[in-house]
């Protein structure tokens, strides 16, 4: 049966736990065959980064996770001149640390980025066993899931109920690399959002019951909220592009906005003033 | 207990139970971790799984609150901390003491203000370098400072520094072991802490509403209570992906989950986007930094006007509300506190505060604190701390939905009204067992921490209260002195917490009083070389609680209480002892030892604990050394228990307040009596923009000089001062920058507005600085910061590099107020201030500073001993 993990972005609360664990247990601890010891500072098997996004007030962090794949077909493995690389039958892939001859093919090859590392002073390459020296042992999971306090991070055998559940609502972290088969998915993937605030420029009044539809002039895609009672509103889960805002209140003028780019960011379009009719 | 962690048996490594945690109260323990053991190393730390060695239905009776088609349960294992798995490298720091140490200028023989060669040149504390000496000459030398110190001056002449926080240790006492010692040998002056997360509420809710001894809400069941009943929470400077972690771990994170998977709404009101609120905001109200109390008097004003506050319940419930009416509505200063009043102040606009007292107004709300933030430790904290209560208290205070909510500290100091999850059977308790300070210890006589620089440095000061840390709201009222009647001046001091310059108000200032002639000697001891060690005469080396044998309880967490024993994982490092051994070295010399420790050894003190715990009748000594840990079952009927002020809204005459009244006090009978005429505290309380103590908003003349505003909460990847040398976490984005020179700098959080008109970019060395002094930090540009502010957490180690003046670690606590909260409330007021700030020109800085940036710095550590060593190590 093969192990795989499940991260859910909607439930990281940006602990580092995980980061912090991974390195607790391979700083200083040599688990070969598994794995040499990792140097204390700038290697991150399981990397967190934060996404801070939006524009005051309308920000959230959405807190990213970089950990290797443990691809079924690996361009690492196959990339690999010394074939250091192997994988387990559970789906694991290692580096042999006593094969490895430091060629540095693998991190050219992975697809992914701040997954393989090199370690100079051991002159080979390194990443994430799943901490399959624990595994091994009879743990459940490795490190980084142990550690996690949410539940953020899953991990356990793709045959079981649970798990399929999870993967049945989860995401590839690239899509278009489906092809090579990773064993690690993701919840709540980053989409972008166009966030901002009605008010009644003549009373001075947040304004509630605004529809707001954002349209994408390429797509054509449209995505409509409704504001709350600081006129707040939140277009989430766009499709990266350019969009024109709608503005509509019965007794109001509408409004046109745009155009909004979410090409690179999120935005807050700040607060819209509208006149009665 | 010491059993292989692997569950085939072949790891050949020790797993030991202990207590990572950081608050340094014995009854205050928490984050119960896994440590696995191997040929004296310690090879990981991980949660503590509960069902190790128990079965969770038929030992531990599993508690769930099922709320609204939803269930919430306990996790299976302890949800620690980042820096409690990281622990291994505090105890491998490149800063610990490994043996005794001698200020190298420092000399015994010279006389009192001397300096130069054989003086004791107390002017150089913070400069001097170190030597090595001998255990025998550490002692010899205390021991013989602190008798010719008695003889000359009394014995009151020594200050004892020794309160919270820090390693939880029970007989092995982190801080304050010398508190049993120095009566037997004729008394001292005890350094009594202020609440450093409370002020507001220490200084100003208890004349509002009592609930001693903290001053913060009566909290019982009230996370069963949110999940019924709130259909709104605010969350008011509360940070509780931050603050409640060293004290008890992540159970609030997942509460926060569950209370937005159940509909219940959580806005957010604080300057700063904190860790909270960047992943649970439905709304995030960005607010200038200690303007909160202007915001709660507009919500009020807009509720007086139009009537959406529960008026018959303040008719029985509360005295005192028409002369506050009379404040919000104009009627006594002409100045109707609306809406378009605040929005200037606090940076809210009206139309926001009206939607937001409307929202508040109609719908079951609590407001969450979570000890510290931006809202709370300010100047005048008393004032949006009363409001906050009286906004509460509007909407009726005590209904279902409608309490003040901690999400910190559940069940702090062993108050059943403090336990705000579901009640376990008992409660583990190991004060009889403990050997060190307690927050209620009181001693004549005393001195504010607050206080300590004013009473060096002038040489006399005067205030009120301040008699414990617990003390109640009538000791507010008793003017104390320094010099006490009949007693000495400080001349040495005795340092067992030394974090009073990254932790307390003016950092600088302390450094001046303990650079001060008088203070002829100073001793200090700790694990680490870091902040206050930097300054004394001589430094003893303490191990951490990974190198000793104790007993601890898991209190706070949440889920289920713990009992357990702690084996000693690794041999101490080096020289060290631990705190109690330290002190009973001392009695020894003092012909003490045996009046000090009762006859008992440590082995005999950790039984007492177990026997003492409350818990010795649900488990025989041997099966608990044998599991290794006790889990206390959850208590039968925990659902029933009255949900925080309950009883009191249902009749405030069967459960009365502990106010005067007993009653919700909008005008405070005992302050109207004692300070009538005090404007920074009055007897209703007001938004109170400057006075005699304080000029720290926008808008005074300082502000001209010193425009932004700057917040310091409690920090997120430290504990106060703890944890500052992990290099795993000062990897992380949000702990520390890189600068050009290598060299990790604390952040400097700034909006890029802030930042452009400054010239400032991401990663740039910048000075926070205002006439207090100058402290670096790196240029953190974001938006989780609003504009016109600066944030810096508090609690970065001290790198002076010029000590009293400017600062490269970091520590902002250097430049906050000198004055306490106002003149009557000596809290102190760290968060909320002006200053200035800009980049910082290094290489002009290093042509004045050549020395202090030659100093040594591990690259990924920070600063350490290396750079304090005559010579090197």
């Amino acid at each position: 049966m093969g192990k795989v993990m499940v991260i859910d972005y909607g439930l990281c609360n940006g602990c580092y736990n995980c980061q912090i664990a991974c390195k607790d247990e391979h700083v200083a601890n040599d688990w070969s065959p598994y794995a040499k010891t990792q140097p204390d500072t700038g290697q991150f098997w399981n990397k967190v980064y934060d996404n801070v996004r939006g524009q005051v007030p309308k920000v959230m962090v959405t807190y990213e996770h970089s950990i290797c794949q443990h691809c079924d077909d690996a361009p690492c493995i196959a990339a690999c001149n010394a074939h250091a690389i192997y994988k387990r039958d559970d789906g694991i892939v290692i580096i042999d640390p006593e094969k490895c001859r430091g060629n540095r093919m693998c991190i050219a090859a992975c697809p992914y980025e701040n997954v393989i590392y090199f370690n100079d002073a051991l002159n080979i390459a390194q990443k994430c066993t799943f901490c399959a020296h624990l595994l091994d042992d009879g743990w459940s999971e490795p490190r980084c899931v142990d550690a996690c306090p949410t539940g953020a991070m899953v991990f356990g055998d793709e045959d079981d109920s649970k798990i399929k559940a999870l993967i049945a609502r989860a995401e590839l972290l690239k899509p278009e690399l489906a092809e090579v088969k990773p064993r690690v998915y993701y919840i709540g993937l980053p989409k972008k959002f166009i966030a901002g605030a009605v008010f009644d420029q003549e009373d001075d009044l947040c304004a509630e019951g605004v529809t707001v539809t954002a349209a994408n002039g390429e797509s054509g895609l449209k995505a409509t909220a409704v504001t709350d009672s600081y006129g707040d509103f939140w277009l989430r889960g766009l499709e990266d592009g350019v969009y024109t805002l709608l503005i509509e209140k019965p007794g109001y003028l509408t409004q046109k906005l745009g155009p909004v780019d979410v090409t690179r960011k999120d935005i807050n379009v700040g607060d819209i003033g509208i006149w009665k009719a | 207990m010491a059993e292989d962690r692997a569950p085939n048996g072949r790891s050949g490594e020790t797993t030991l139970v202990r207590d990572i945690s950081f608050c340094g109260v014995p009854e205050n323990g928490s984050n119960a971790s896994m440590v696995d053991v191997k040929d004296g190393r310690i090879i990981r730390i991980r949660p503590m799984h509960y069902d190790w060695k128990y079965d969770p239905e038929r030992d531990m009776n599993p508690w769930k609150m099922e709320v609204r088609g939803s269930i919430f349960e306990p996790s299976m294992k302890t949800l620690i901390p980042p820096y409690s798995i990281a622990y291994k490298k505090r105890v491998y720091s490149p800063a610990r003491i490994r043996y005794p140490m001698k200020r190298v200028d420092w000399d015994p023989q010279g006389a009192p203000g001397s300096t130069g060669p054989g003086g004791r040149n107390t002017q150089n504390r913070g400069k001097s370098k170190y030597v090595r000496i001998s255990w025998d000459e550490a002692l010899d030398t205390i021991v013989f400072e602190m008798n010719r110190i008695k003889e000359t001056y009394g014995p009151t002449a020594l200050l004892y520094q020794c309160d919270q926080h820090g390693e939880n240790k029970v007989v092995q006492a982190c801080h304050g072991a010398g508190r049993r010692l120095l009566p037997l040998w004729g008394g001292y002056t005890l350094q009594i802490r202020q609440p450093d997360s409370w002020e507001g509420w220490w200084w100003g809710s208890k004349h509002f509403w009592g609930c001693e001894p903290v001053g913060q809400g009566r909290q019982s069941n009230l996370l069963y209570d949110v999940a019924k009943n709130c259909e709104l929470l605010l969350f008011w400077g509360c940070d509780q992906e931050t603050t409640p972690w060293g004290w008890q771990g992540q159970l609030p994170s997942r509460l926060s989950y569950w209370y937005t998977e159940l509909g219940i709404k959580q806005i957010y009101v604080c300057p700063d986007l904190n860790y909270a609120a960047a992943v649970h905001a439905d709304r995030w109200i960005p607010v200038l930094p200690n303007t909160d109390a202007a915001l709660y008097l507009a919500i009020t004003y807009w509720w007086f006007k139009h009537g959406t506050y529960d008026k018959e319940y303040l008719q029985t419930h509360a005295v005192g509300v028409e002369a506050f009416e009379a404040y919000v509505m104009g009627e006594e200063d002409g100045i109707p506190k609306t809406p378009e009043w605040a929005a200037p102040i606090c940076g809210v606009s009206a139309r926001v505060i009206k939607a937001l007292a409307e929202e508040w107004a109609s719908k079951r709300t609590s407001v969450v604190i979570g000890n510290g933030g931006p809202g709370i430790r300010g100047p005048y904290a008393t004032e949006p701390a009363r409001l906050q209560n009286i906004c509460l208290a509007m909407q009726g205070l005590g209904k279902p939905g409608v309490n003040q909510v901690k999400m910190i500290e559940w069940g702090l100091f062993d108050f059943p009204d403090q336990y705000a999850q579901p009640k376990p059977l008992r409660v583990p308790n190991l004060r009889t067992a403990y050997t060190g300070g307690h927050p209620s210890d009181t001693n004549h006589p005393s001195l504010p921490k607050t206080y300590v620089p004013k009473a060096i440095l002038e040489g006399e000061c005067d205030w009120w209260g301040c008699e414990s840390e617990t003390a109640p709201r009538e000791d507010q009222f008793v003017h104390r002195f320094y010099p006490a009647e009949g007693c000495s001046r400080i001349h040495a001091v005795w340092t067992d917490s030394p974090s009073w310059i990254t932790c307390w108000n003016s950092g600088n200032d302390y450094v001046r009083a303990m650079q001060h002639p008088d203070i002829e000697f100073m001793w200090a001891q700790h694990p680490w070389l870091e902040n206050d060690a930097l300054l004394a005469d001589i430094i003893l080396p303490v191990n951490t609680k990974l190198e000793e044998d104790d007993i601890a309880g898991d209190i706070f967490s949440g889920q289920y209480n713990l009992l357990f024993p702690e084996r000693k994982c690794i041999e101490p490092l080096g020289e060290s002892y631990s705190d109690y051994e330290i002190v009973c070295m001392l009695a020894d010399r003092l012909g003490l030892l045996e009046e000090y420790t009762g006859g008992r050894s440590i082995p005999d003190l950790i039984k007492l604990g177990y026997e003492t715990s409350r818990c010795a009748d649900l488990i025989s000594w041997e099966e608990l050394n044998e599991k290794g840990y006790f889990v206390v079952p959850t208590a039968e009927g925990w659902e029933d228990e009255p949900a925080g002020f309950q009883r009191f809204y249902e009749d405030p005459g069967s459960d009365p307040l502990t106010t005067p009244t007993g009653l919700l006090e909008f005008e405070a009978t005992g302050l109207k009596e004692h300070f009538p005429d005090d404007p920074e505290r009055p007897p209703v309380p007001k938004w109170v923009a400057q006075g005699v103590s304080h000029e720290e908003t926008v808008g005074t003349e300082r502000s001209k000089k010193y425009p932004l505003l700057v917040i310091s909460n409690h920090p997120r990847w430290s504990v106060h001062s703890q944890h500052e040398d992990i290099t795993w976490l000062r990897e992380i984005g949000t702990c520390k920058i890189t600068g050009p020179d290598g060299y990790q700098y604390h952040p400097v959080w700034l909006h890029p507005s802030t930042a452009q008109k400054r010239g400032i970019e991401q990663g740039d060395v910048v000075s926070v600085y205002n006439e207090r002094g100058t402290v670096l930090g790196a240029a953190y540009v974001t938006e989780r910061i609003m504009p016109e502010v600066i944030y810096m957490d508090h609690g970065a180690k001290w790198d002076p590099i010029e000590p009293g003046v400017i600062d490269r670690g970091g520590a902002i606590n250097t430049i906050v107020p000198r004055h306490t909260t106002s003149k009557n409330a000596v809290g102190h007021a760290v968060s909320g201030f002006l200053a200035e700030v800009e980049k910082t020109d290094l290489d002009e800085l290093k042509r004045k500073y050549p020395d202090a940036f030659e100093k040594p710095f591990h690259p990924c550590a920070g600063p350490g001993l290396e750079a304090c060593i005559m010579g090197g190590e």
